[in-house]
């Protein structure tokens, strides 16, 4: 239903343009009609990749002039006509962005974006090399529509629309399906995305593919336009640019973003050229330069996003009155629920108030099955001379609510990254359900029904919270739908129904952490681990994402979490690993393990655990 | 903005109502002025070839203008509209476009430097009638079938085949001895490739040289020595380097003279005008240019010492080069066609242009001023121009030279 909503405006901006093409009849506004849509197909194939996973390509250039080279190509040579050859390009277009794309994603940040540039520069020189300096489309005026060659220049607008509905659509439909939140979950955190049980290799190479199967339909389209091609004028870094410029300006990310971008920017930059350019050389560039200056500045993200962030302030606002108060819970929290035991008294809490669900947390001893889930045997991780984790074996049981505590720098998060596959352990073995699982991406852990929640929280601020969630929803479900309606469900669990229309970034750090907590959920999990979920919480807000992981435990979820301050985890859970310098200095339930001298030793200092022995 | 008015008012009138009256009026009597368009580059990287090129064409047309104009017309005198190409194939192309559609009263344009602009504008051009006149050299530019473009230097396949043989002469009578090795070394730049294909496809064979060392280069290059290095080894008798970019020009001939081949000693022999502009003297000594040969499409020759001397004072411009010269004789091939179609029409100019015959041409090296059924310049010969004390003199063709070749003794 989204799918068909956004096609509205999308008809309406294809019509009204429609409309602007056949009305005018000056050639040379006709040709500026067509190079906008041809430079917002090109940034749209940039936003494929780039927009939605964040690798910034300098190169896009290299798919654009090889759909150029096969067309002019294909005529010269073998008297092919574009309506031919265009359909070739995208095709190679594709292959082009695996075979570069294979490699290159082996890079990330700053050094994917400039290995990118490489292969624009690299082809340049080839196609110079073989001695295509400078190609001409043959005159076919005998045949004008075989050879897209049409008398009248309104055609060629009407064809670079066709591509831009068709490449708009395609976006529109990457977008809102399961592609599109992959790639946006790769763009906001790929480690996340990879413990969410997406395949980021695979989706980054397909997000390439399409990408550069459309920059090539671009290019090709361009040769018909122009009819001269030379190296410089496809593969050069100004192309390249041209993709980044238009996407930027207009927002990235979004389809609207190029395509505003290309609109704004291609007649600007033509008119600076024909009434400042005549008169002083060379100053159209200067101010066309500062005022992209001047729109970044405004608006770092492009335009689109500045224009609905300002929509959405305003119609906030106005209905400023109906909104749920973003501090609220879900519907399933109530204050009394959040109020645990004293902590400091070191025994596992039992909730005193009124509580609207039954407590089943008692003190933990003895309520769990003797079921191992997880087993780690003798794991082992040194980074350089540095130990991180040495020798840790410990067992999870089915259903049971584990806490893994120690100091900071106790090797925790490592031993977590070790047991959901982002580290392979130098020695030991981790058993899943008596399956080995060293050596298995955490995609495929995730697949498994290992789900991960991170310390450092990375939610997508521009996404809502229901789009947040169902990037971890993906990965066991069938269709969209399913998935969609799992992420329902999740956020239900975790009781963020209320706010699940809401940003990400206008939510509270404790609605985050149940945002997260909501995404791993949604993959279906049977083990949980979480990463220091109750870090940056106040007192209150630590209760009520308490409440939550014991519903969830209650389900039947075995949870794993760790954590460095031990109050709130007295209260939680059924069994405490305690970890100090990378190796297990206790296991036991809580009332033992705080009791503990050695424990006592490595938090307080021996001078406490002296007081305690007195 | 103007253009945003022509919109309006087109929309308004309707094209028939357009058709129909305005040019009607126009018709009735002679105009008092007619348009003609120079499509160059004057900003980007290409705009100091392109400035001069307007030098030419507004000294051309004041002239015009001085001696009464078209008189076919009753005197109307020309109006240069200028238009920039830009630094890219795209931007040339929506120059000529621009052109065509808003402009639609120019009769004639001249255009556009670098080849791979002439060719888009001409594109364009050709399908809106408009005759244009050139002094690129690709071969494409009339091999396309076009109707509508003139091409006046002799094209770059044709340079070497000319300047070649005038080479071994010049230096046979300087030196007594006929070359018998040629190394090239070459940027991979569309002009430069196009200029050394037939001496690598057959030419030189046929002259009887062994080609020794052949390079190529992509500019701009950081380190000349392996390149010299190998003609170092070779020791030919003729060096040919076809650098676009100064400062390649600048190293290699530097490194010639560090490895003792330079002013001469080994003689260098470009093509085109890179190595012959003015600019050049910023970074490069007029030593190391000395005898530097090179073979460009046209250049200021012995008769135009007036025309030499007033681009010195009027737009302090050290030499007549190509550009200037060029575009100066394309504004007078463009009024003398409007002198014989008698009517201020595009078609009317090209058909003119087509049939022109003003007999031996009098701003280009060579041939007629006459354009046969491809639009090429019938017999266009090149200029050789050469080094000496820091100016480019025109050595060959030897009844246009300004000064005496000479051919270094190599040591």
């Amino acid at each position: 239903m989204n799918a068909v909503r956004s096609l509205g405006p999308l008809a309406l901006f294809a019509l009204a343009y429609a409309a602007v093409a056949m009305v005018i009849t000056n050639s040379y506004y006709q040709l500026m009609l067509t190079l906008v849509l041809v430079w917002a197909v090109f940034g749209l194939s940039w936003n494929v990749l780039s927009g939605y996973t964040g690798l910034i390509s300098f190169g896009h250039a290299a798919f654009f002039g090889i759909g150029a080279y096969t067309t002019v190509l294909g005529q010269v040579y073998f008297n092919l006509s574009p309506w031919i050859t265009i359909p070739i390009a995208v095709a190679l277009g594709a292959l082009a962005g695996l075979i570069v794309g294979f490699p290159t994603f082996r890079l990330r940040g700053h050094y994917f974006a400039l290995a990118m540039l490489a292969y624009p520069l690299a082809l340049l020189y080839v196609f110079e090399w073989l001695g295509y300096q400078e190609l001409t489309l043959p005159m076919r005026r005998d045949a004008p529509f075989t050879y897209m060659q049409f008398e009248d220049p309104r055609i060629n607008t009407l064809i670079a629309l066709v591509m831009l509905v068709a490449t708009v659509i395609a976006t529109r439909f990457i977008e809102r399906s399961r592609f599109g939140m992959a790639l946006l979950a790769i763009k906001q955190n790929e480690a996340a995305a990879e413990a969410a049980g997406i395949d980021t290799l695979r989706w980054k190479l397909r997000a390439i593919t399409v990408s550069a199967a459309i920059a090539a339909m671009a290019g090709g389209f361009y040769t018909v336009v122009l009819l001269v091609v030379t190296p410089p004028s496809v593969f050069g870094m100004l192309v390249s640019a041209q993709a980044l410029t238009v996407a930027m300006f207009g927002g990235v990310g979004t389809v609207w973003g190029p395509v505003l971008g290309s609109v704004i920017l291609i007649p600007i930059s033509e008119i600076l050229h024909a009434e400042l350019g005549a008169r002083i050389p060379g100053i159209q560039g200067v101010v066309f330069g500062l005022a992209i200056i001047a729109v970044i500045l405004l608006a770092p993200e492009g335009i689109y996003w500045r224009v609905r962030d300002l929509l959405r302030k305003r119609s906030l606002a106005k209905s400023g009155a109906g909104m749920p108060s973003p501090l609220r819970g879900g519907p399933s929290l109530s204050e009394a629920e959040i109020r645990g035991g004293d902590g400091a008294s070191g025994t596992a809490g039992v909730p005193s108030g009124p509580t609207p669900s039954p407590s089943p947390q008692g003190g933990g001893e003895l309520r769990r099955g003797d079921d191992v889930i997880l087993s780690v045997q003798g794991v082992s991780k040194s980074f350089g001379g540095l130990k991180a984790v040495q020798n840790v074996s410990f067992d999870v049981l089915r259903g049971e609510i584990l806490g893994i505590i120690g100091p900071n720098g106790a090797g925790k998060t490592t031993l977590f990254n070790l047991l959901n596959g982002f580290l392979r352990p130098d020695a030991g073995r981790v058993l899943l359900d008596g399956t080995e699982m060293v050596g298995r991406k955490p995609h495929e852990l995730c697949r498994a029904g290992v789900g991960r929640t991170f310390q450092v929280m990375r939610p997508f601020l521009r996404m809502s919270v229901a789009d947040n969630v169902v990037v971890g929803a993906y990965v066991h479900a069938e269709t969209d739908e399913e998935a969609r309606r799992r992420a329902d469900e999740a956020i239900a669990t975790v009781g963020l129904t209320d706010v699940a229309d809401r940003l990400g970034g206008e939510l509270t750090t404790k609605q985050l952490r149940l945002m997260e907590l909501a995404r791993a959920l949604a993959g279906r999990p049977r083990l949980l681990l979480l990463d220091e979920t109750l870090a940056g919480l106040g007192h209150s807000e630590v209760g009520d994402v308490l409440a939550v992981i014991r519903k969830l435990a209650r389900s039947g979820i075995t949870i794993v979490i760790i954590e460095h301050t031990m109050g709130a985890m007295v209260q939680l859970v059924d069994r405490f690993v305690v970890l100090d310098h990378g190796m297990v200095l206790v296991e036991g339930v809580p009332k033992t393990v705080t009791k503990d001298r050695r424990v006592i030793e490595a938090y307080l200092g021996k001078k406490w655990s002296a007081h305690v022995d007195a | 903005m103007t253009s945003r008015y022509d919109l309006t008012r087109r929309t308004l009138l309707g094209t028939a109502a357009a058709s129909m009256a305005l040019p009607g009026i126009v018709r009735a009597q002679n105009p008092t002025e007619v348009k003609v368009a120079l499509l160059v580059p004057i900003s980007g990287m290409y705009s100091r070839f392109g400035t001069v090129m307007r030098m030419g064409a507004e000294m051309a047309l004041d002239h015009i203008n001085a001696e009464g104009g078209v008189r076919s017309l009753g005197g109307a005198k020309l109006k240069l509209v200028v238009l920039d190409c830009g630094d890219t194939t795209e931007k040339a192309k929506n120059a000529a476009q621009r052109m065509v559609a808003q402009e639609p009263d120019i009769v004639a344009a001249s255009g556009s430097y670098l080849s791979s602009f002439t060719l888009a504008v001409t594109e364009v051009t050709e399908r809106a009638q408009l005759p244009v006149l050139t002094l690129s050299y690709s071969d494409l530019i009339t091999a396309r079938g076009f109707k509508y473009v003139f091409q006046t230097s002799a094209t770059a396949a044709s340079q070497a085949e000319q300047a070649l043989p005038e080479i071994l002469k010049l230096a046979e009578t300087a030196s007594g001895r006929k070359p018998q090795t040629v190394a090239i070394v070459t940027d991979n730049t569309g002009a430069s490739v196009a200029s050394v294909k037939p001496m690598r496809e057959g030419l030189l064979q046929r002259l009887g040289l062994k080609l020794v060392v052949d390079e190529t280069f992509t500019p701009p290059i950081a380190d000349a020595t392996p390149l010299i290095q190998k003609v170092r080894a070779a020791r030919p008798d003729l060096f040919f380097f076809l650098p676009t970019v100064i400062s390649d020009a600048k190293l290699v001939l530097e490194k010639m003279n560090e490895f003792g081949m330079g002013q001469g000693k080994v003689p260098t022999i470009s093509f085109g005008i890179a190595i012959a502009m003015p600019d050049i003297l910023n970074t490069v000594s007029a030593d190391l240019l000395q005898g530097v040969l090179t073979c460009v499409g046209n250049w200021g020759v012995k008769g135009q010492e007036k025309l030499i001397a007033e681009l010195k004072s009027r737009y302090n411009e050290p030499w007549m080069d190509q550009n200037a010269i060029s575009t100066y004789g394309d504004m007078w091939i463009i009024k003398e066609a409007l002198e014989k179609a008698g009517k201020a029409d595009r078609v009317a100019v090209a058909d003119a242009l087509r049939n022109l015959d003003l007999g031996p041409s009098k701003y280009y090296p060579g041939g007629l001023t006459k354009f046969d059924a491809m639009g090429r310049r019938v017999g266009a010969g090149l200029t050789v121009v050469q080094w000496q004390n820091g100016v480019p003199y025109t050595v060959f063709p030897t009844e246009l030279a300004t000064a005496k070749p000479f051919w270094p003794k190599s040591s």
